[in-house]
């Protein structure tokens, strides 16, 4: 059947058989930063915002998506201008081959955005069901706690234009684990 | 990991201690090393090089337009998607395939059965390791004689992923269903089934023996073992046992075949050995190699799973058979069954002490169960010696040993670590106990013998490969161990309030190698454009590690440009200089060091040119800030200029080409020291990992941001091995796991939070002091968890995983 989905913006009608998975539908439409690392709903790689929750793509029928917004992690910023989240995981070196990371991003996203001063406990719990092989989760979670601290910074201090604090600084002010931001 | 097929030939070969010997010895491997000045640059001096430089390839992956694999499907309109169809039972021979149903299906291109005619008749190992392999050619492409729930049978091609997965559903396969057993103790038994005949297996390994399903026997001593332990010592003995890991890479084993406009086979691929990989394709379908093009995308995760040609030959057979391109992608659930996983070991150790705590000798076995097929079998057990003893290489009487057994069980293979892991949990264990028996600090005692720098290492080459014996010239243990301690704040240790909960902290410390000693081989080409950037081709591999990074770095920091003027371009066998592949700690290493002499034969031609223009002689140029500048006059002239001379100048002109091609008998051992806090409850043996400390000495790290996230990605890794279940199979073989949901990997809040350090040492036989770092850290949890709980509560769980379970049973043991 014919289902309308409204993607990154741009409203587009696409064909699903009953039985297709929203991931392989839309994969199929060239939103290739949509991933697949398991046999449906277990890994986290194809997080996607469904009417802005988050949902593994893989894991849900694309004809239950029907009329409705999907954002995937492309929408959220280039490589010129990146999303302030996806800018932290870079500079906190969280990714390594990068599989699972349009996942995370859309996880963490999503935690700032309803929890925008996360303890590190709450982003562990956030990023539980997001599997990274080659990082483990320190460095994703410190990511995330940086983004934190980004994104407050520029909605409190507009006038740096949210000049991220380097890596080295960071952590030479942290005393623990998780630069700065944990609750320990 | 050492698949030197050199360093396992001989069985139970000793080593003489006679002085005379020793002596050549210690010439063969001089402590000084003939390092070029400018390979040793204080931290000050260096622009590039340890520093932390974006990952090349960041940005695109996280914007999600990294392309995969799988993400190539978008560019063939006609492709086909292959299916699988495997074996349902342990062990047997298929008697009948019935076909038909799934060929009259819509949509279905091809169904091959072992006898089809673009189905290689030929044996081969799937390892991917340099030739002729150090596996056995035990395995076939598709089987009639099956030896696991998973070994392959019959493979489909069909217009879409569901018609192709019907099509297998379709297809009735009948057996002949011969015993099976999957213990591998009860594989050595006489009248236990056989799963190969004699005579059936090419390229046979040593100390095989069929007829007791052993794959191979390797061993080796240095002075007199037996001896030592009758003297007047104390003997212990312990014996350790290790899971079945999967390696649980997030991309799942992908691979892409077509045949292209010039009729040239192209694989695009998710593989660790794009050169190993167009070898082997090219003998198995007797094809020419240079038909064949290797190609890497992104790799989402290899960790050795991929330092295998375990699924190419599937597409590459239906693509000849429909003149299509073919995708094959494994579901998770293959991933569990029918791709790779650790070897389970079991493991003993048994050691000679004197009163005074002095080391006498060191005796290891181990019998690994290889599962179906020998792929890494023999060398993986030889890295379980090879690996963890050299760190106490002091030790005058040293022995190693291991069988290594096929069971109708899911294939094995390389895995990071190879062997080290459980290796690591024997040794570090049982010098653990060694010491508490003894009343001695079990930190102190390892103190007292670990390597150091000007020793001479003979373990690694006791098992009949002598230019695998190492000098040390670069070792940070004890600062290492230091760090950790204060990291983990072994000193001031707080116990709990309530009196059933104890805590407690475990230290092991790991070694490892960095490429295999005297059987790698690197490298890398740099052309100059007219403006002054760069083309980096190399055949160096990143599977997600961050090489290309690397490998950018290196080049910068000779070349004097910024990173950002080099474009590098890696793993392509039509384009790129010959590479081993990523794995056994190499990359950065041996194809860095490739990218290294690369760039100095670019740089040297540069200079020539600047001496030209600035009409100044060579010696007093050097490269920097993107220019060559004399350090005399201080006049400089800019890349740009020299490559715009170079390329349209007047009178003489030249494309600025460097090549650099690298290999070494040298494999320096990184170390790190693992520390584990850990509270247990003494009434039901739960227990919390506070913390994991990791202290690593992987010489000058080119990237220490990378650096770090190898050495938590690696613990995190390992930390699995020492809480979970690994992959479990049920009484036929049949794996139980079939998706991330049921597999034991721990997530994000299961993980306890882990402190990587570096600790910089300089090591002068690699490229500006670098070593290996991403395996090491990959060794070390479960003996510092299991040192840890007896630290703790004081009983010592030595079969992984560690559970509460387990704990209970022995404390309840010793209430009773």
């Amino acid at each position: 059947m014919d289902i309308e989905l409204t993607i990154n913006g741009e409203r587009t009608i696409v064909e699903a058989g009953s039985g297709d998975d929203l991931a392989t539908v839309l994969r199929q439409r060239g939103y290739i930063d949509i991933k697949c690392g398991c046999d449906g709903g277990t890994c986290g790689a194809s997080k996607v915002f469904v009417d802005g929750d988050v949902r593994m793509a893989c894991g849900m029928e694309a004809t239950d998506a029907d009329g409705s917004e999907i954002q995937t992690v492309a929408a959220l910023g280039t490589q010129a201008d990146l999303h302030p989240v996806q800018q932290a995981f870079v500079d906190n070196f969280a990714v390594q081959c990068g599989f699972c990371i349009p996942g995370m991003v859309i996880e963490a996203v999503a935690l700032l955005d309803s929890n925008p001063d996360p303890t590190e406990r709450e982003v562990r719990e956030a990023l539980d069901d997001n599997v990274c092989r080659c990082t483990g989760y320190q460095k994703p979670v410190e990511a995330v706690l940086d983004a934190a601290q980004r994104m407050q910074g520029e909605q409190s201090v507009a006038a740096d234009g949210g000049h991220p604090v380097t890596v080295a600084q960071h952590r030479d002010e942290s005393t623990s684990c998780c630069g700065g931001g944990c609750d320990e | 990991m050492s698949n030197d097929d050199e360093t396992a030939k001989a069985d139970g070969g000793t080593a003489s201690q006679s002085e005379t010997v020793e002596d050549e010895r210690f010439e063969e491997h001089p402590l000084e090393w003939d390092e070029p000045e400018n390979n040793h640059k204080a931290p000050g001096e260096r622009d590039s090089v340890s520093h932390r430089t974006e990952k090349y390839d960041d940005r695109k992956l996280v914007t999600g337009q990294a392309k995969y694999t799988a993400d190539y499907e978008e560019r063939y309109p006609d492709l086909a998607y292959a299916a699988v169809v495997r074996s349902e039972i342990p062990h047997g021979r298929v008697t009948g395939i019935d076909t038909s149903a799934a060929e009259a299906m819509d949509g279905v291109e091809a169904v091959l059965t072992p006898e089809s005619d673009t189905v290689p008749d030929a044996k081969y190992t799937s390892a991917g390791q340099s030739y002729p392999e150090p596996s056995p050619w035990d395995m076939r492409v598709l089987n009639e004689h099956v030896r696991y729930i998973g070994d392959p049978i019959a493979a489909v091609a069909a217009e879409d992923r569901a018609t192709a997965t019907a099509a297998v559903e379709a297809i009735e396969v009948s057996y002949e269903e011969y015993d099976y057993v999957t213990d591998p103790e009860d594989a050595f038994n006489e009248d236990a089934p056989q799963l190969f005949e004699d005579g059936e297996v090419e390229n046979e390994i040593v100390g095989h023996d069929y007829d007791r399903n052993r794959m191979a026997h390797i061993g080796g001593e240095l002075g007199d073992v037996d001896g030592a332990l009758d003297d007047d010592t104390h003997v212990h003995e312990t014996e350790w046992e290790t899971i079945r890991q999967s390696h649980a890479n997030v991309e799942k084993h992908t691979s892409l075949a077509y045949t292209d406009e010039d009729d040239r086979h192209v694989l695009i691929t998710s593989t660790q050995v794009p050169n190993h990989t167009r070898r082997q394709l090219a003998h198995l379908f007797d094809i020419p190699i240079r038909d064949i093009r290797v190609t890497k995308p992104r790799v989402g995760g290899g960790f050795g799973g991929k330092q295998a040609m375990v699924v190419e030959p599937i597409p590459l057979a239906l693509s000849l058979a429909t003149d299509r391109p073919v995708l094959y992608e494994a579901s998770r659930e293959e991933e569990f069954y029918a791709m790779r996983s650790r070897h389970p070991m079991k493991v003993k150790a048994k050691t000679a002490v004197t009163d005074d705590g002095d080391i006498e000798a060191i005796d290891i076995y181990a019998l690994s169960n290889t599962g179906a097929y020998g792929s890494h079998g023999m060398t993986v057990a030889g890295n379980v010696g090879s690996k963890p003893m050299p760190l106490y290489s002091k030790v005058p009487n040293a022995r190693f040993e291991a069988d290594i057994v096929h069971t109708n069980t899911p294939q094995t293979g390389a895995m990071r670590g190879y062997g080290a892991p459980q290796g690591t949990l024997a040794l570090e264990g049982h010098l653990d106990e060694v010491a508490r028996d003894l009343g001695l600090d079990p930190i102190e005692f390892r103190r007292r013998h670990h390597m150091e720098v000007g020793d001479l290492d003979e373990i690694a080459g006791m098992m009949g490969g002598e230019g695998a014996n190492r000098r040390i010239r670069s070792c940070g243990l004890d600062e290492c161990i230091e760090r950790g301690k204060d990291a983990i704040g072994y000193d001031d240790l707080e116990q709990p309030d309530a009196d059933h909960l104890h805590r407690g902290i475990g230290m092991a410390l790991s070694a490892q190698g960095t490429g295999v000693a005297g059987d790698e081989l690197g490298a890398a080409q740099i052309m100059m454009n007219e403006d002054g950037s760069f083309h980096l081709q190399v055949g160096g591999v990143d599977i997600g590690t961050g090489a290309d990074t690397a490998f950018l770095q290196i080049a910068a920091e000779v070349l004097g440009c910024d990173e950002d003027d080099i474009i590098v371009k890696s793993s392509d066998t039509d384009v790129t200089p010959f590479d081993y592949g990523a794995y056994a700690s190499s990359t950065t290493y041996i194809s860095g060091m490739a990218v290294k002499k690369a760039a100095e034969d670019a740089k040297e031609r540069i200079l020539d040119w600047g001496a030209k223009l600035l009409e100044e002689p060579v010696d007093v140029l050097e490269t920097g800030d993107g220019t060559v500048y004399s350090e005399r006059s201080g006049n400089s002239v800019t890349l740009e200029d020299i490559g715009y001379e170079a390329a349209y100048g007047d009178d003489e002109r030249e494309h600025i080409l460097g090549k650099g091609t690298h290999c070494t008998e040298e494999s320096p051992p990184p170390f790190a020291a693992q520390f584990a806090d850990v509270t247990v409850d003494e009434t039901t043996g739960e227990f919390e990992v506070h913390k994991l400390v990791v202290a690593v000495d992987c010489g000058v790290a080119i990237n220490p941001g990378m650096a770090e996230g190898q050495i938590e990605g690696a613990n995190h890794m390992s930390y699995e091995m020492a809480v979970s279940e690994g992959i479990t199979l049920d009484d036929e073989g049949r794996a139980e796991i079939a998706d991330f949901d049921e597999y034991g990997l721990p997530s994000a809040t299961e993980t306890p939070p882990i402190e990587s350090i570096l600790v910089e040492t300089h090591e002068p036989t690699g490229p500006f002091g670098a070593k290996s770092v991403a395996e090491v850290p990959t060794n070390t949890v479960p003996p510092a968890l299991s040192n840890a709980v007896r630290d703790a509560v004081g009983v010592r769980i030595r079969e992984m995983p560690i559970s509460a379970e387990k704990i209970k049973a022995k404390l309840d043991e010793r209430k009773a």
